[in-house]
């Protein structure tokens, strides 16, 4: 462990993220399920004058709860950067961390940018040619359950980091947890085929179960990640195991104070 | 009372899991997905059997018991793999893990062949329900497999090193391979057998 400055605690800067991460995760359950309620998805198979009510009936949560996206969405940042902090704290090379720190980078424009930018559009003009908002409706959907493919591999080259490591950053079940993760967005990819039945993209399968799957995947690496930052020693070698809960009481105390 | 700890006894060693222990995590996560992956197939041909037993009779049992015996015969191959190199007989592991392999490419192959004979017929993923279902089961489980092709490779490259040997890695890969082979019956059942 190096020695560090005066007034310098990288463990408060790591839980100063940690935080954001958890932030970040709650605004996004709180706007798309509650404000705008675009999750669950509404129907693929709505027609070119049914889309116009949908605008209508969920206008001003979209313009609400996307806004507050636009101004604070860039925490999914802390993310990222938390997950490839720990992927370069691996004994792995740090290609896994530029790996996952680009493709995770630039999955956010299609992963939930792209939706809100549609969707608000949509709800900006209720009065526009409904053929027009229909495709707006499309694109914001498609485009958000759609391109579940670039999270593929970023769930992939976490597992790869995971398993190769011998610095136990994390247990090895979480990385076959990242393989379960990754092939349940490959289920996902009948969403650009069909419009209405189980494999669309508010289905059974399609939106459903995966959304249980991932909701479980997050909870569990936002859970890793706090154990990670508390057994984080500054070194290089193995990372140490968690300390008895009582012991980890007193040294958070010292590490907040 | 003493506080000498008895040496581990034959019993407890039995109960020790084969492989990483983590590796049961995936096994029982992707038993879980699966079942509601049969869960949603099982209700919908509740409420449309008529139509469901019409497309299902377009499926061939023989191919797809040939397809089992291939796979059950594949996880035979696996666990003498294992067997063998328990006993330190790597030459046969490595050659038992080459025939696993072989026997997940048949399977693949006669796969391809069933998938191409069905869109031939004019039976695709968008042509009925039964189908689309056929479809997503039958490809999302090839995917493990292709996924169990390449955890064949990691044993036999581990076989084939004597600096890079590891028995747990060994029993891991072949967890894995049974887990697809598991996957596969139940498929069977569902898609095939029962009308």
């Amino acid at each position: 462990m190096r020695p560090f400055a005066r007034g310098e605690n990288p463990k408060r800067e790591l839980w100063l993220m940690w935080f954001a991460v958890l932030a970040f995760y709650q605004l996004y359950t709180v706007v798309f399920f509650v404000l705008t309620r675009t999750q669950p998805p509404g129907s693929p198979s709505y027609t070119a004058a049914e889309v116009p009510g949908w605008f209508a009936s969920h206008h001003d949560g979209l313009l609400v709860g996307l806004a507050l996206i636009f101004v604070l969405g860039g925490l999914s940042a802390t993310s990222i950067a938390l997950i490839t902090y720990t992927i370069r704290r691996m004994s792995v090379s740090r290609a896994f961390a530029y790996s996952y720190l680009i493709l995770y980078s630039v999955s956010a424009v299609p992963g939930f940018l792209f939706i809100c930018v549609a969707l608000t559009a949509g709800a900006m003009r209720p009065e526009r040619d409904p053929r027009l908002q229909q495709w707006l409706y499309d694109l914001g959907f498609l485009s958000f359950s759609g391109t579940m493919g670039v999270f593929l591999v970023g769930s992939l080259v976490w597992m790869a980091a995971i398993l190769l490591d011998r610095n136990r950053v994390f247990p090895k079940w979480f990385g076959y947890l990242n393989l379960c993760n990754a092939v349940t967005e490959v289920v996902v990819a009948p969403a650009w085929i069909f419009d209405r039945g189980v494999f669309a993209w508010n289905g059974l399968i399609a939106w459903w179960i995966n959304v249980v799957v991932f909701g479980i995947y997050t909870g569990v690496f936002i859970n890793l990640l706090r154990n990670v930052i508390i057994r984080e020693d500054f070194g290089t070698g193995p990372l140490p195991d968690l300390p008895p809960r009582r012991a980890r009481r007193h040294t958070a105390a010292a590490e907040v104070a | 009372m003493t506080t000498t700890q008895a040496p581990p006894t034959e019993a407890a060693k039995a109960r020790r899991v084969p492989g990483q222990p983590d590796m049961w995590v995936l096994v029982l996560v992707e038993s879980l997905i699966f079942t509601s992956y049969f869960g949603v197939y099982l209700f919908y041909r509740a409420q449309h059997e008529a139509a469901f037993l019409q497309e299902q009779a377009h499926l061939d049992l023989w191919l797809g018991i040939v397809d089992t015996i291939v796979l059950l015969t594949s996880s035979w191959s696996v666990a003498r793999c294992v067997q063998n190199a328990r006993a330190g007989r790597y030459p046969a592991a490595v050659r038992d893990a080459c025939v696993t392999a072989a026997l997940g490419l048949l399977f693949l192959a006669l796969k391809i062949a069933e998938w191409a004979g069905h869109i031939t017929a004019g039976h695709t993923l968008t042509s009925g329900e039964f189908f689309t279902h056929y479809f997503f089961l039958t490809v999302i489980h090839a995917v493990h497999l292709l996924i169990g092709l390449v955890v064949v490779g990691i044993v036999v490259r581990q076989l084939a090193d004597p600096r890079r040997r590891d028995q747990q890695v060994v029993e891991t890969c072949a967890t894995y391979w049974h887990t697809v082979d598991f996957l596969w019956v139940l498929i069977f059942a569902l898609l095939y057998v029962a009308r």
